[in-house]
């Protein structure tokens, strides 16, 4: 341990990850900076697209480049909690139970298509995300101090998917939705072949203690007053608004916050601004929101609600 | 226990009824101030030392004893002055049973009721600095003692802003509040020892009047003045002499008679007497006012003392002429001495008139007479004796204008001319600034009207032939050691003089404007402002109409006030200040937007704009957003606010 230096080090570390991220992912350098911000705040990840743009790309680039231990899951209509969590196995041997942790015990758990399986695996998995630990026959098993989950889902409604509710989807911090490369990029990346498979190319960047260290940074960023002013007055807008069904809740709030620091520390301040907070927000209200009359874009609804809310002098 | 904050609290209230009290200190008896002092020295030692304060009978009896007191003192407990007292001692004794946030409200109730009760008994400009001292402290105390550690500045600074927010509002009350005429609010006065003519004048009377300064009363005249040796003001004519004191007559008749000379219309605003009288120039040609009779000897009088500023608007001729003869009754009375008084001066006219031809020669013997016998002009002559107009005449030689004029009249009437004495006042001061006359008990005059066959009553000013200047010339001008020391200093500088005038002419506005704005005033000016054959309603709907335009706009302001944090501190000011100078580059910033992206948007569309601009969003973020200790960031915020208002920038081309 260095001292005085180790912030310097974790920033240039963070930069460098990001720098990674972005010749894997080619021409979404806001996206990557909003997944990168989401877990630097400690949050779980929601990565919600068509298939074939890089989600799972995306997820094992940041798991690798951030030094982190990480597991798979493909869930399906007939994964059971079980297969996520574990099982207990009866040892003859030594006449007990043994519990055989399932994929859950890693520091970062990628959820492929976690609407396809069935409400009760989706609630199993979403318990262990917010409480960060798992209860299997009376004994709790604490998760790992890094643990987030990337979960992706397909957006549209297809066969055999059992949607997410609300009250499951505000436990993810922010929802990204990645879209298909500009014109440009996606020539590049005809050109390079698949991007995975630069990834054994790439050295970890950070290991599981500096992202330890860089989640206490964010969580040092100044809040000021006039700030949190700020995003009260947001939160509350949302609870105002007829055309909505349910404003945000004070989790959300604290979300939007957290995600806010996070913003301010990828830029390199040592302060959040109302700037910070609008550009975290769609990422973190959007998934939450949801009109009472149907459609409309949930990017256009945070432009609102940004757009109604003056930035106090 | 009360602690600390509610001893603090209780000051403030205790502050604002003692600042109500000051306002009467001179009108109430001083042992009602004494007892209001004792009982608040009391409760404040409680305070601090501990002493104990009495108990709930120990109160009760010591609230019936100063209402018995009061009674005894004014027999009754109505009325200003009886009321005015009664609530000074029973706030005082409040003050020994005030504990909680409520009885320190009631106290500075207690103070805004002694204001309202001040208000009611004088309304002098002097006194409305006074009068809104008061106001904000009342006001200022409410805030310390309804928040507890509420801190005594921003108190004041609190109660300041909202006494302006009201200002407006009672601009409106003023001018659309409906005056009800025979108002309930113009109470009856009590005693007031007020200067100004009498109705009765021994020689040496007027004299005691020549040193006062006081004004009797203001004239604003249509056109012309009249020249100065015609400002004679009438005031009581005296008929009875009973040979040291003019009394006025029992009433004769008038005859008809036909004004003649130049005619004057002009405005008087009289000063409170506590007489009837109400003065015009000269002849005046009818009564201003139905309340006032215009008597058989010209002279205006009230059916009431005149215990309010009064305006009157009056037309004056300087002759009237009748033709008939003088009726018996006036000759009786206007010719009428006591019966074996002053011999010699009988004698004299007698002499006199069998000298002389005819009545008018007869006049102009007895002037000569005074003209050329040694008489001198002084306002501290000797003491006459028993016989007052001989001693004058023959030995004293000395006095002023009610000395000649009972001289003058004596002789007259010894001589068989009808005549009489009239006081008023000659003179007056112009007044530059407020373009009045300004008639001061200094002023006052008194001189005689002979009865001349053929003409009527004719004015003669015997002291105008031993002292013309008189005429033309103030007393003051004429005698100044007769003022008093403090009114010759201030009348001998002539900026000084010049201030003075101002001050009066601030004063006659002030009467003439805020004190007597009545139902009439109020009528005149709401036509002005084009709304013609207002009634009572109409007023009502117009107030109530401003009324709530008001508070809307007050509304408004604080629902502004909300959205921008309710703290418009010093970082905010210059923050807002800084956005507005950059709206004029054409790109203005979206209340929306934060600093950052607002300068971005800037640098966007005006790459010309100085860094400085940029330095200083990014200087406002930190301030604003930044941590850092507080002291550091106070001098930031000064040198954000300097630089914000040294920035320059350029306004968008067209």
């Amino acid at each position: 341990m260095s001292g005085g230096g180790e912030p310097e080090a974790d920033a240039a570390a963070v930069r460098a990850v990001l720098a990674a991220l972005e010749t894997v992912i080619l021409g979404k350098p806001r996206q990557i900076r909003l997944c990168l911000a989401c877990l630097m705040a400690r949050g779980h990840l929601l990565i919600e697209d068509v298939p074939g743009v890089g989600k799972t790309t995306l997820a094992h680039a940041l798991a690798h480049l951030l030094g982190l231990a990480w597991q798979r899951v493909q869930f399906t209509s007939d994964l059971l909690p079980a297969d996520i969590i574990g099982v207990s196995i009866f040892d003859r041997a030594h006449q007990r139970f043994d519990f055989r942790r399932g994929p859950i015990f890693t520091q970062l758990l990628l959820a492929d298509e976690v609407n396809r399986a069935s409400p009760r695996t989706q609630s199993a998995l979403l318990e262990a995300m917010e409480e960060r630990q798992v209860s299997a026959d009376g004994t709790t098993y604490r998760l790992p101090d890094v643990f987030f989950v990337v979960a992706t889902q397909n957006p549209h409604e297809q066969l055999g998917t059992f949607a997410l509710p609300e009250s499951q989807l505000d436990r993810f911090l922010m929802r990204v939705t990645l879209g298909y490369p500009d014109a440009g990029h996606e020539r590049e990346l005809l050109r390079g072949g698949d991007r995975r498979d630069l990834l054994p190319q790439m050295p970890a960047v950070l290991n599981p203690a500096g992202v330890l260290r860089v989640q206490q940074q964010v969580r040092a960023v100044h809040v000021s007053d006039a700030l949190l002013g700020y995003v009260q007055a947001l939160i509350a807008s949302t609870r105002e608004r007829a055309d909505l069904k349910l404003g945000l809740s004070p989790r959300a709030g604290q979300g939007l916050l957290r995600a806010a620091q996070s913003w301010a520390c990828l830029d390199g301040r040592v302060a959040v601004l109302p700037e910070d907070v609008q550009a975290v927000l769609p990422a973190v209200v959007a998934h939450r929101l949801e009109r009472r009359e149907p459609g409309g874009d949930g990017n256009a609804l945070a432009a609102e609600i940004i757009r109604g809310v003056p930035v106090p002098l | 226990m009360p602690g600390r904050e509610d001893d603090r609290a209780l000051g403030w209230a205790a502050a604002a009824l003692g600042g109500g009290m000051l306002l009467h200190v001179d009108r109430v008896p001083a042992w009602v101030s004494a007892a209001a002092l004792v009982l608040l020295a009391w409760r404040l030692a409680a305070a601090r030392a501990r002493v104990r304060l009495p108990g709930t009978i120990a109160r009760v009896l010591l609230a019936m004893l100063v209402a018995v007191a009061v009674l005894l003192r004014f027999h009754t407990l109505n009325g200003l002055a009886a009321g005015t007292a009664l609530l000074i001692l029973m706030a005082s004794l409040k003050l020994l049973e005030t504990w909680r946030r409520r009885d320190r409200m009631v106290l500075v109730a207690a103070g805004l009721f002694l204001l309202l009760a001040a208000c009611l008994d004088r309304q002098s400009l002097l006194r409305a600095p006074l009068y809104l001292a008061e106001a904000w402290l009342c006001c200022a105390a409410l805030a310390v003692v309804a928040t507890d550690g509420f801190p005594g500045r921003a108190a004041f600074a609190l109660a300041g802003r909202t006494l302006l927010y009201a200002l407006p509002l009672a601009v409106l009350l003023f001018v659309f509040f409906p005056r009800l005429t025979g108002s309930f609010w113009s109470l009856p006065r009590g005693e007031e020892a007020r200067t100004g003519l009498s109705d009765t004048m021994s020689p040496g009377s007027i004299g005691e009047l020549t040193t006062s300064y006081d004004i009797a009363f203001r004239a604003r005249f249509e056109g012309a003045l009249p020249p100065p040796e015609q400002r004679y003001w009438r005031g009581p004519v005296l008929h009875d002499f009973d040979g040291a004191t003019w009394r006025r007559g029992v009433g004769g008749r008038a005859a008809p008679w036909e004004l003649s000379g130049r005619r004057y219309r002009y405005h008087v605003a009289l000063e409170p007497s506590r007489h009837r009288w109400w003065f015009a120039l000269d002849i005046p040609a009818q009564s201003p006012d139905p309340g006032v009779l215009l008597t058989h000897d010209y002279e205006l009088m009230a059916a009431r003392p005149v215990t309010d500023p009064t305006g009157y608007e009056a037309l004056s001729y300087t002759g009237a002429r009748t033709a008939e003869p003088l009726s018996d009754w006036d000759r009786l009375e206007n010719t009428a001495l006591p019966r074996g008084r002053n011999p010699r001066s009988l004698a004299l006219a007698h002499a006199l008139r069998t000298g002389a031809g005819s009545d008018a020669a007869f006049v102009a013997s007895v002037l000569g007479f005074l003209r050329s016998g040694g008489f001198v002009y002084s306002l501290e002559p000797e003491k006459l004796g028993p016989e007052q107009i001989d001693d004058f005449l023959f030995r004293t030689r000395t006095g002023f204008c009610g000395h000649y004029a009972s001289a003058f009249t004596v002789l007259m009437r010894a001589g068989g001319v009808p005549a009489r004495v009239v006081t008023g006042y000659l003179g007056g001061e112009w007044n530059p600034v407020g373009g009045y006359l300004v008639v001061r008990q200094s002023d006052a005059h008194a001189w005689v009207e002979v009865w001349l066959p053929g003409s009527g009553w004719r004015r003669v000013d015997p002291t105008a032939v031993v002292a013309p200047e008189r005429l033309t010339r103030g007393l003051l001008d004429l005698m100044p050691e007769v003022m008093s020391a403090p009114t010759r200093l201030l009348r001998g500088a002539p900026w000084l003089l010049g201030l003075l005038q101002r001050w009066d002419a601030a004063n006659a506005w002030w009467n003439e404007r805020v004190v007597k704005f009545d139902y009439g005033t109020q009528i005149n000016l709401l036509e002005h402002l084009g709304l013609r054959s207002a009634d009572a309603w109409a007023l009502g709907w117009a107030f109530v109409a401003a009324l709530l335009g008001w508070l809307a706009l007050i509304a408004w302001q604080m629902q502004g006030g909300a959205g921008r944090g309710q703290r418009p501190d010093p970082v905010a000011r210059a923050y807002a200040r800084l956005c507005r100078k950059l709206a004029r580059t054409g790109t203005a910033r979206a209340p929306h937007q934060g600093p950052l992206d607002y300068g971005a948007a800037l640098a966007a569309a005006h790459p010309a704009l100085p860094g400085e601009a940029q330095a200083l969003l990014a200087l406002y973020a930190r301030l604003r957003y930044g941590a850092g200790d507080p002291a550091t960031r106070a001098r930031e915020a000064e040198a954000f606010a300097r630089a914000v208002r040294r920035l320059r920038v350029a306004a968008a081309p067209g």
